[in-house]
């Protein structure tokens, strides 16, 4: 048995998975909005139905997902492999030795943007196998990839 | 490096000047569809310009063009191909990223003794470069010159002539497996086979019926064939689509051969009218995958394909079919091929373990939940809407078919760990049992869903570059899971206990 990834993500990635949860929710408004105005019939409770039920999902998925997937998601890395536990409902653990590294990404959404996040996504010669770490306080993002890239720059192969 | 010195100072080469010949009628071939509508469109006017005929000498020129801008090189541990006049594009490959080389003829290449090269490469971009067309003697040297060039100290290999001369295959080739014409048999009992077979009935049927309105002999025909018995329209179209089957296993394995070099290179040639040659270095191969679909297995039968990096990622792993080390033969051929290429008699062919009851179960949850939702769904369609009691008798057959599914599901389950290879099975109706070489594994990833957290499984994912990308032990307990981690990869789970 493997225990678990050391290092915990920032816990500002609660509030970015809050918002990107209700960003989506923003579009389902936009089309109940439309419809609202489009539809010609005079009953509007086929409305409140729908309404009421993505409204009653979405505020319940806004506010249980960001939280779970926090206790879910947790990394680590050492100079040998680096090691991830993700998801929510569904959860994965990936492993990775850093001997078949091919390329180290930093990506920041607009939203971890504006929380000062990063996410750093770690490629090996799989197509199957990238690993990634959400949610990552930026400091810790740059100072990962950074050892990530000079303990893979000393491998020459072509890691297949 | 064989024959090229090393600098930028090697020569270089050009296509074939016989490409000049297909190039043309290629085109010709792709704007067919426009030269018909222009002929129609001509027989409705009674103006008698062939200003069509001017595209002519266009399509030469631009074949001498393609011809004469079309320069390839081999030198500075690298491939380099320029193609273009005016947009110039150089595309450079490193010599010791190319995983495959694959020869290509069709009908019109091979009367003219023409060959399609595509030089399959690894890394970032993962690009192709082909060369359309070299003389096949050139081309044959090429490949010999790009597979070969580790051990070019070896005399034979370094020996070969420069693309102009002639290379027969070595006669120190190990064959390993020919087409025996008998096993056309197995070729309805593929999926593979009955969708080509159905692609084409699916066209010829449609293009019948846009005619049955008019046609009294189609119409007839319909009539005749609607007269009798529902059995006789069956066996009929069993009969159709096996023979189309047996056609498509016909233009695709004829005179499939399979060699081995001294250098462990697998050579592959097959095809009726289009002749296909796969090379696929020794040290590219990840793995085999035997594959017993249902069909297949119930004849006795089984194919073979090789787990390898480089070829096309995008269709399947196979690169086009590239990967067929046999096709559909009897497990009795099979079997002890698989075990020539990889010499592992428990991982080829030795006794699994199985994953347990708990993964039992979730096997038969999955093939009976949808079956028994389908079915209630008919019951109700009888019960309340007055459909045909008919449906009542499609329940049983559901059931039963999705209980067998469900059981021949769990026993395919197996995994196991050799000192060289993880092996790994699944499927029914497309079983596949995979041997993936231990060092070919360059990650894992361990899944669970919900329902597998409840009943303490995981699946069991093992990342390649090769291939299918990544390999599953599927539901597997969990500490079953992480005993084959720790066992196949020690020092990754050494870092985190």
């Amino acid at each position: 048995m493997l225990r678990e990834p050391a290092e915990r993500v920032s816990r500002r990635a609660i509030l970015m998975w809050t918002v990107e949860a209700l960003l989506v929710d923003v579009v389902l408004l936009a089309g109940q909005v439309v419809w609202w105005f489009v539809d010609s019939s005079p009953t509007r409770t086929a409305h409140w139905a729908v309404g009421g039920v993505w409204l009653a999902v979405a505020a319940g998925y806004a506010a249980v997902m960001p939280r779970w997937r926090y206790r879910v998601h947790r990394w680590e890395s050492t100079p040998r492999a680096v090691y991830t536990q993700t998801g929510w409902l569904w959860q994965e653990r990936r492993i990775a030795p850093l001997s078949r590294v091919q390329t180290v990404d930093l990506e920041r959404g607009p939203v971890a943007q504006l929380l000062g996040l990063a996410s750093v996504t770690v490629t090996t010669a799989s197509a199957a196998g990238p690993v990634r770490i959400h949610g990552l306080d930026l400091p810790v993002a740059t100072a990962l990839v950074q050892s990530l890239t000079a303990a893979t720059a000393a491998e020459t192969d072509d890691a297949t | 490096m064989t024959d090229p010195p090393e600098g930028a100072s090697a020569p270089w080469r050009r296509l074939d000047a016989r490409m000049l010949l297909i190039h043309p009628l290629e085109t010709l071939v792709r704007f067919l569809p426009a030269l018909l509508a222009v002929f129609v469109a001509r027989l409705g006017s009674d103006g008698d310009d062939r200003w069509e005929l001017l595209a002519l000498p266009v399509i030469l020129a631009f074949g001498v063009l393609r011809w004469a801008t079309t320069r390839y090189r081999i030198g500075d541990g690298q491939i380099e191909l320029r193609r273009g006049l005016l947009n110039k594009q150089t595309t450079t490959a490193r010599l010791d990223k190319v995983r495959a080389v694959d020869l290509t003829a069709k009908v019109h290449h091979r009367v003219l003794g023409l060959a399609r090269v595509e030089i399959s490469t690894a890394g970032s971009t993962r690009e192709h470069l082909v060369l359309d067309s070299l003389g096949i003697d050139a081309a044959r040297a090429l490949r010999a010159e790009l597979l070969h060039r580790v051990e070019a100290v070896d005399p034979s290999v370094a020996a070969l002539p420069a693309p102009s001369g002639a290379a027969a295959p070595e006669p120190t080739d190990e064959l390993l497996v020919r087409l025996d014409p008998a096993w056309v048999r197995f070729a309805p009992l593929t999926v593979t086979g009955l969708a080509g077979a159905a692609a084409v009935v699916a066209f010829v049927s449609q293009v019948l019926s846009r005619y049955s309105e008019e046609r009294t002999a189609v119409r007839d025909g319909a009539r005749w064939v609607a007269g009798l018995a529902w059995w006789v329209d069956v066996m009929v179209v069993l009969a159709i689509v096996s023979f189309l089957a047996v056609a498509g296993y016909v233009l695709t394995f004829w005179g499939f051969r399979l060699t081995r070099n001294r250098l462990g290179t697998l050579h592959t040639r097959r095809g009726l009218l289009t002749t296909r040659e796969t090379s696929i270095d020794a040290s590219r191969i990840r793995g085999i995958r035997l594959d017993e679909p249902l069909g297949l297995r119930l004849a006795g039968a089984r194919r073979l394909k090789v787990v390898t990096t480089g070829l096309a990622h995008e269709q399947g792993g196979g690169g086009g079919g590239a990967d067929w080390l046999c096709p559909p033969a009897p497990a009795s051929v099979v079997t002890p091929l698989a075990a020539l290429i990889r010499p592992d008699e428990d991982a080829v062919s030795g006794p699994l373990v199985g994953h347990g009851p708990a993964a039992h179960r979730r096997r038969l949850t999955r093939a009976l939940l949808p079956a028994a939702a389908l079915a209630a769904v008919l019951v109700v369609a009888w019960a309340v809407w007055d459909w045909s009691p008919t449906v009542l008798v499609i329940v049983p057959l559901l059931l039963v078919a999705a209980l067998g599914l469900g059981l021949d599901r769990s026993r395919a389950l197996g995994h196991l760990v050799t000192p060289d290879h993880l092996v790994t099975r699944q499927g029914s109706l497309d079983r596949t049992r995979v041997v993936l070489d231990r060092p070919g594994i360059i990650g894992w990833t361990i899944q669970q869903s919900p329902f597998q957290r409840r009943a303490g499984l995981a699946t069991l994912v093992a990342t390649t570059a090769a291939g299918g990308q990544h390999y599953d032990v599927v539901d597997v307990p969990v500490d079953r899971a992480y005993a084959v981690l720790a066992e196949v990869s020690p020092e990754l789970v050494r870092e985190f206990r």
